[in-house]
């Protein structure tokens, strides 16, 4: 029974949790392939116990952090100190394409699931670690979170106002972006590869040297001398651009003008006020030298109007411009994202129907999709033993009054 | 030690896992990256430019000559021909070149696509055996798929810009044309599938990305927090307020110690002794059992104590001293980096992280690719193409079929 997705087929051994691992097998997982995530009982993934939860009740199952991550995927769960399970483990990974963690470096191998153990079982395992610092190196057992990575890579340093301390993204940025992307783009390159050539692949993907490609030309520009610093919302040549303030409570609108023409538009569309007709703002460069005071400009002009219907007066006469989106905006509002159907609703069987972030893109001819929420903890395990392991009832019901499997 | 030095264009580079692939790159800044992801991995990307070259050649800031960073960062490794829309046969050549190629990569929406004959929809119709990985600021269909955007406009379209910043300031951009990362990531991503799928099928396909929906999908859990808490996330500067946690002044910069979280200390005994250990006499009074109490490190009070006796020892060393006796004691901290610190990082350095590359004469260190592989090369093979670099012209495209450029059979 073929699922018709494209990645039907591909199995994934996956021993990733928290942040950014997760986010890396989620688009395999809704391009179709198996991943089954293989989980501790005693000792859970960290997330499963982060906010937000259903009606804000917190449960290792109630975790919308987790769920969100975790669409499409099987849950083990196994004793990988105990022998029998790691017996376990093995035997899946045997079965599995790809293996993917992200522990510190030497816990897979402490646990004898490091890649040269796997490699002698599977010669074609495609194998990812992803160290924070590296697995080798003189920071290689340095700790830290999404926020300490995108301080150690640049990206936090350089976001802010230039007049106050640097504020970053605002989220953990490096786990929902460049290192669970960047790590899914490497396993699809490798199974690619491991098609042409029947070889399998050991991928190192260091949280912080994948972060710090997000801020690639800042560093060309240190390494020619030049410095970079904080710009809040400027741009290096377009003026005005910035996020102007609405009318309402906390109402704002990113407006960003490049051209003449734009200048043009956007001034008649403010109703031509006075300074708009002044000559030392009649080109790119003298109204960028101008910003400041522009900024000032347009905060009184833009100060009345609703944030969607100017943006929505501007894009039509060819000014990038949008309102300031909230969740709220996002979920409840966005005629776009409605359009796109983009926002999924899974029916949990803790939560209850949730709302899932979608697929950011559509295969034409073979698209992925959110085949079903994320799982309870542990609820593939007799599944996946008896139908994948071929382990008979009787040993699974043994193993799991031992505490081995569950 | 600096890692090798890659310079010539069209020198056979060892194999990476793309091999064989030929992208044609058509895309404008949102789309850049994704070509550059796919050229580190072996694939031959060749981005076509009008005779003027590409306007993104230009884009500031740049160095003294004249050549544009964020360019020279996006471009590294691919290959540069010059097509020019004004040329008579423009588009029977442009149609010649895909015959030759796996993949097709824009960056726009589909007005001005469809403008040129360059709707996924039809080109796929003409081309069955191609990947055309359609970028778009709102993806190809819906009712503002033809909004004019930017890096900036579609943050917040997004959702990410209304999450940075400080409250009492207007929302915050991240620094660089990080939608370009996000949308490159994601793109690549899919490109990836869909080749999976044109080389077991031997058919292509579209893909149809949107940037706002990339961006969306970056919102960390604002989106569930509305949904199961009925919470709507707001800016809150520099990060959650808690005792330990956050940035903290030092004699060259800032640190951010994370030192507890969700209202529990973090490795606090070791922050003690490290305290104090550095002749801080006052960091005894963190034993006191309010520390270990979340509405304490929680208030304002508490915050600011801490502040106090940590700035009072840090304030007096470097980020790279406190971040490596910090680290040292188990302690999760580390330094804000600047890109200069990073050029001189010394986990980053005794990696051979970065690759030294000649840019018009100027050796400029690429940061290394994203990931490494054990049997394959991966990475920046070359710096941003000159312009024409591959061939003359469009004209010359059954030279360049001489050159070895012929379809890999799907």
């Amino acid at each position: 029974m073929s699922t018709g997705l494209p990645l039907e087929g591909i199995r994934v051994a996956d021993f990733t949790w928290v942040g950014a691992g997760p986010f890396l097998t989620k688009p395999l997982a809704d391009h179709g392939a198996d991943v089954i995530k293989i989980e501790s009982k005693t000792r859970t993934d960290p997330i499963r116990s982060m906010a937000p939860f259903r009606d804000g009740q917190s449960g290792i199952n109630r975790s919308g952090y987790f769920a969100n991550r975790n669409s499409s995927k099987r849950s083990i769960c196994l004793d990988l100190k105990h022998p029998d399970g790691k017996r376990l483990a093995l035997e899946l990974i045997a079965k599995s394409d790809v293996v993917a963690n992200n522990y510190t470096p030497g816990t897979m191998e402490r646990l004898g699931l490091g890649y040269e153990a796997v490699r002698r079982l599977r010669p074609d395992i495609i194998y990812l670690d992803m160290p924070m610092q590296g697995n080798s190196g003189p920071h290689c057992d340095y700790r830290g979170y999404g926020l300490t990575i995108a301080a150690a890579s640049g990206l936090f340093g350089l976001s802010g106002y230039p007049d106050r301390l640097p504020v970053g993204t605002g989220t953990n940025y490096p786990d929902h972006v460049p290192n669970p992307l960047h790590g899914a783009i490497a396993v699809l390159a490798a199974l690619r590869n491991r098609r042409r050539t029947g070889q399998g692949e050991h991928i190192e993907l260091a949280q912080l040297e994948s972060t710090v490609n997000t801020i690639g030309p800042a560093l060309l520009a240190a390494s020619a001398g030049q410095q970079t610093e904080r710009a809040a919302n400027d741009d290096p040549v377009a003026a005005p651009h910035g996020v102007y303030r609405c009318a309402g409570e906390d109402k704002w609108c990113a407006i960003a003008v490049f051209t003449d023409a734009q200048w043009d538009a956007l001034t008649l569309a403010l109703g031509a006020p006075a300074w708009a007709s002044r000559p030392d703002l009649a080109s790119p460069e003298g109204r960028r030298n101008a910003r400041r005071e522009l900024d000032v400009l347009m905060n009184s002009a833009t100060q009345t109007w609703d944030a969607d219907r100017l943006a929505a007066t501007l894009t039509t006469e060819g000014v990038p411009a949008s309102a300031v989106l909230d969740a709220d905006a996002l979920l409840n509002h966005d005629p776009q994202l409605r359009d796109r159907n983009h926002w999924i609703r899974l029916d949990h069987p803790v939560m209850g129907p949730s709302i899932y972030d979608g697929i950011p893109y559509q295969l034409s001819r073979t698209p992925g999709r959110l085949r079903g929420p994320a799982p309870l903890l542990g609820a593939d395990t007799r599944e996946v033993c008896q139908d994948l392991l071929g382990m008979d009832p009787e040993t699974f019901d043994s193993l799991n009054q031992q505490g081995v499997v569950g | 030690m600096d890692g090798m030095v890659v310079t010539m264009i069209l020198t056979p580079a060892p194999d990476g896992p793309l091999e064989g692939i030929r992208v044609i790159d058509l895309t404008t800044r949102l789309g850049a990256y994704t070509g550059r992801l796919l050229s580190d991995l072996g694939a031959e990307v060749i981005r076509v430019e009008p005779r003027e070259g590409a306007p993104e050649r230009n884009n500031a800031p740049r160095m003294e000559d004249g050549i544009s960073f964020s360019f020279a960062f996006t471009e590294a490794g691919k290959q540069s021909l010059i097509a020019d829309s004004s040329d008579a046969d423009y588009a029977v050549q442009l149609e010649h070149l895909l015959d030759t190629a796996q993949m097709l990569l824009t960056s726009e929406g589909p007005a001005l696509l469809r403008a040129r004959d360059l709707h996924p929809e039809d080109v796929t119709d003409r081309h069955p055996g191609l990947v055309h990985v359609s970028i778009s600021p709102f993806g190809l269909t819906g009712q503002y798929a033809d909004r004019p955007a930017s890096d900036l406009t579609l943050l917040a379209a997004g959702g990410l810009l209304g999450l940075a910043g400080d409250p009492d300031r207007e929302p915050l951009r991240a620094w660089g044309n990080q939608t370009s990362v996000i949308a490159g990531v994601h793109a690549a991503a899919a490109a990836l599938i869909a080749l999976l799928s044109l080389e077991s099928t031997g058919r292509g396909q579209f893909v149809d990305l949107s940037v706002q929906e990339a961006v969306a999908h970056s919102l960390e859990n604002a989106v569930q927090y509305l949904d199961l808490e009925g919470v709507v996330r707001k800016r809150v500067g520099a990060g959650p307020a808690e005792a330990g946690t956050g940035l903290f002044q030092c004699a060259d910069g800032w640190v951010y110690l994370v030192g507890g979280l969700g209202g529990r200390p973090l490795a606090w005994e070791s922050i003690i002794e490290w305290l104090t250990a550095q002749g801080v006499n006052e960091a005894r009074t963190l034993d006191a059992d309010k520390w270990q109490e979340r509405t304490w490190r929680r208030s304002l009070e508490g915050s600011t104590a801490f502040r106090q006796i940590f700035e009072k020892f840090a304030r007096t060393r470097t980020k790279q001293e406190l971040y490596e006796s910090g680290q040292g004691r188990g302690i999760s901290i580390a330094p804000v980096a600047m890109p200069e610190d990073l050029i001189n990082d010394p986990q980053l350095v005794a990696r051979d992280f970065f690759r030294t590359i000649d840019v018009g004469g100027n050796p400029l260190r690429f940061p290394g690719p994203p990931y490494r592989f054990a049997n394959a090369y991966v990475g920046p093979r070359s710096g941003p193409p000159a312009l024409g670099s591959a061939t003359e012209s469009l004209a010359d495209v059954d030279a360049a079929a001489d050159l070895g450029y012929e379809r890999t059979p799907a």
